[in-house]
């Protein structure tokens, strides 16, 4: 039986990793790690931003399955606590608020960092990958001792990706030296253009776009540095890692920037790749999958039996994996703040069309994601799939009454 | 409960860990006349320990003793209140209680209130723009972010204002808390949106919550029955628990637990990360 170790890159679109899209240079190690791996083609999230999107991946529920609540309510069953249960040791080592002990998350861990005790700057409010790095590193050294450790779930989680977008100098000059912007200058973009939400100077955009790119190479490097601290404890061998993320980011390809409540590609289409050191080559797999089917993975890798109160299904093996769509749903904001009166929003994916319906506006949009990728033709009046998509979203709708 | 016993060997230590400490203090005053100096005291075990050897100082030095203030957010300890009252008579200390009573008007002193913001004055209303709050009611809770501000901070930056305060004695130690470990005894606070230029001095600084108790049992300084209970750091009543109940904090194993597990987790540090990182 081998560890699983969980690693997740906050805010990572699936179009910067070379191995998804072969113009991006942005990713080479882990590029490099694609004939170890199965890399999933078409995972998608349960959720556009952090609070919508981890329910999935670390409860294998859906955000509004006990209603709106901000704090991980009680009912929800942590993958830490169904394997702690069985004797594994769990950690967790992250920097993301939202998953903090405040909000609930701490259930089923053996070990819990969460950072919220450090002291971070408004340039960079959470720990560093580097730093997180280092937490690991701490946790192996004491956890493993000898041959004879306790076989383990760790999950690990890098924000260095997520706004506010200041990346270190030597990043930025190799996205493009001629950006000459001191921390001050990006930090300012973040609050005068990004926290407002204004797309109207594309310029703007496209340069916050690129310091967002500095951070991907920045967060690639970290993970390089994370597999070296794997190798250094003989763990690559003895290891099953899961890599992901928890939503994209958008730099106005629907109007917006950032990661509000919407149901768009650049905001829930995921990298998703299984590193398993014993294979002799690479895989690809098509099949729609969502990360609501993580937890489920987990638990089939470390040969438990699967847990009723998970929503997904194991995406292991391929061949068994049920043919199903894909929901989510969210706060339909469009703002850096969600207020208590913002309708949720909803969508539906059989694998070649979405549906999205908009409570607040009681408007539906329905696109041909194979033919438009980019989501710009909205065919929900002229589809005649258009109420057979509605019906498979219907039952998901107002489940919980405000 | 067991009788408390402090080696000759640990008395040494803690005379002289009272003695830096005294030093810090005479550092301040030749700097800032005591009426230039304000001490915080919560109640609590380290607040009472450096307002205890404040006094000593003072008596040696022969010099008045600085302000004494204490913040109530509205939700303290029926046992803390009692304390502050009675050792206030005990030393004599003319106790200056520091609160926003307006906020309490407008939630009725009840946790878990919807205080509507056109209920406040004018000044409480200006501060919740000065934070960039722009909501048009919140939760009356401690750890709120608009309740923390208008509880905590501007019923302090008013009193050192108004009173021209340079120095402020803050009972925080190394040990108390991982984010502390770096902590000066001397921190310049420059002048900035949410407070007015002062120095925070923090005395006791090298006190470990085991000399707190040994100092305390050894001088036989007055103490918060709650400690007795379990409790080993108090915070505001909602959201303090006991670590172990029933066993007094000195009997814990202060050296492997942590001693402020029993408060939950400050929301405030949550929100601050979450408005950081662009969600408020």
């Amino acid at each position: 039986m081998k560890n699983v170790i969980l690693f997740t890159i906050d805010t990572l679109r699936k179009d910067v990793l070379g191995c998804y899209n072969p113009d991006s240079k942005l990713t080479p190690f882990l590029n490099s790690l694609q004939h170890k791996c199965i890399r999933f083609t078409n995972m998608q999230s349960i959720g556009p931003y952090t609070q919508a999107s981890f329910p999935g991946i670390l409860t294998s529920s859906y955000y509004f399955d006990w209603g709106r609540q901000k704090k991980c309510p009680p009912q929800r069953k942590l993958i830490s606590e169904v394997l702690k249960n069985k004797g594994i040791t769990t950690a967790a080592i992250h920097s993301n608020p939202y998953v903090s002990e405040f909000f609930g998350w701490k259930r089923g861990w053996d070990f819990f960092y969460d950072s919220m005790e450090d002291e971070v700057t408004d340039e960079v409010p959470y720990v560093r990958g580097d730093e997180i790095n280092r937490k690991v590193d701490e946790w192996l050294s004491s956890h493993i001792q000898g041959e004879n450790y306790h076989r383990f779930f760790l999950w690990l989680h890098y924000m260095d990706v997520h706004e506010p977008y200041v990346p270190k100098r030597k990043y930025v000059d190799m996205i493009d030296s001629s950006i000459d912007l001191s921390s001050e200058q990006m930090f300012d973009l973040f609050k005068t253009t990004l926290l407002k939400r204004d797309v109207s100077d594309r310029g703007k955009v496209e340069l916050l776009k690129k310091l967002y790119f500095a951070h991907v190479l920045e967060v690639d490097g970290y993970a390089q540095g994370f597999f070296e601290i794997l190798k250094k404890y003989n763990l690559l061998d003895e290891s099953v890692i899961i890599i992901t993320s928890d939503h994209g980011d958008e730099f106005g390809e629907h109007g917006g920037l950032s990661h509000d409540g919407k149901f768009y590609s650049e905001l829930i289409n995921m990298p998703f790749l299984i590193y398993q050191s014993a294979r002799d080559k690479g895989e690809v797999c098509d099949t729609l999958i969502s990360n609501i089917d993580i937890p489920p993975t987990v638990v089939y890798l470390f040969g438990i039996e699967a847990v009723d109160d998970f929503k997904g299904h194991s995406v292991l093996p391929v061949t068994h994996y049920p043919e199903k769509g894909c929901f989510g749903e969210a706060v339909d904001k469009r703002s850096a703040h969600e207020k208590e009166t913002d309708k949720p929003t909803y969508y539906y994916h059989d694998g070649k069309f979405k549906i999205i319906y908009r409570e607040g506006m009681d408007s539906w949009e329905m696109y041909d994601v194979e033919k438009d990728p980019a989501e710009k033709n909205n065919i929900v009046d002229s589809s005649s799939l258009a109420e057979k998509m509605k019906e498979a979203l219907r039952p998901r709708i107002r489940r919980w009454v405000n | 409960m067991k009788e408390y016993t402090v080696t000759e060997a640990r008395a040494k230590e803690i005379k002289e860990r009272i003695e830096k400490s005294k030093q810090i203090m005479r550092e301040t005053f030749e700097k800032f006349s005591p009426c230039e100096c304000a001490v915080t005291w919560t109640g609590g075990k380290d607040s009472t320990t450096n307002l205890w050897i404040i006094r000593q100082v003072c008596v040696e030095d022969n010099l008045a003793l600085p302000h004494v203030i204490t913040i109530d957010e509205g939700d303290a300890f029926t046992e803390i209140v009692d304390v502050l009252i009675n050792v206030s008579k005990k030393w004599g200390i003319d106790l200056k209680w520091l609160c926003n009573f307006d906020v309490l008007r407008a939630c009725l002193s009840k946790l878990g209130y919807k205080v509507q913001v056109r209920d406040l004055n004018e000044r409480n209303r200006s501060e919740l723009k000065r934070i960039g709050f722009a909501e048009d009611s919140f939760t009356f809770e401690a750890e709120s972010f608009a309740g923390n501000h208008l509880m905590k901070t501007v019923p302090l930056n008013m009193f050192i204002e108004k009173n021209n305060i340079k120095a402020l004695f803050m009972a925080v130690r190394w040990d108390e808390h991982p984010a502390r470990k770096d902590d000066k005894y001397f921190e310049e606070k420059e002048s900035g949106k949410l407070q007015p230029p002062h120095t925070r001095v923090s005395p006791i600084l090298h006190f470990t919550e085991r000399d707190i108790w040994d100092n305390t049992h050894l001088h036989k300084l007055p103490y918060c029955p709650l400690y007795e209970l379990g409790y080993r750091s108090l915070g505001v009543r909602s959201t303090t628990n006991p670590m172990e109940i029933g066993v007094p904090a000195w009997e814990q194993d202060l050296e492997n637990t942590v001693e402020r597990a029993g408060r939950r987790q400050d929301k405030e540090k949550a929100m601050d990360r979450l408005r950081k990182l662009g969600y408020m």
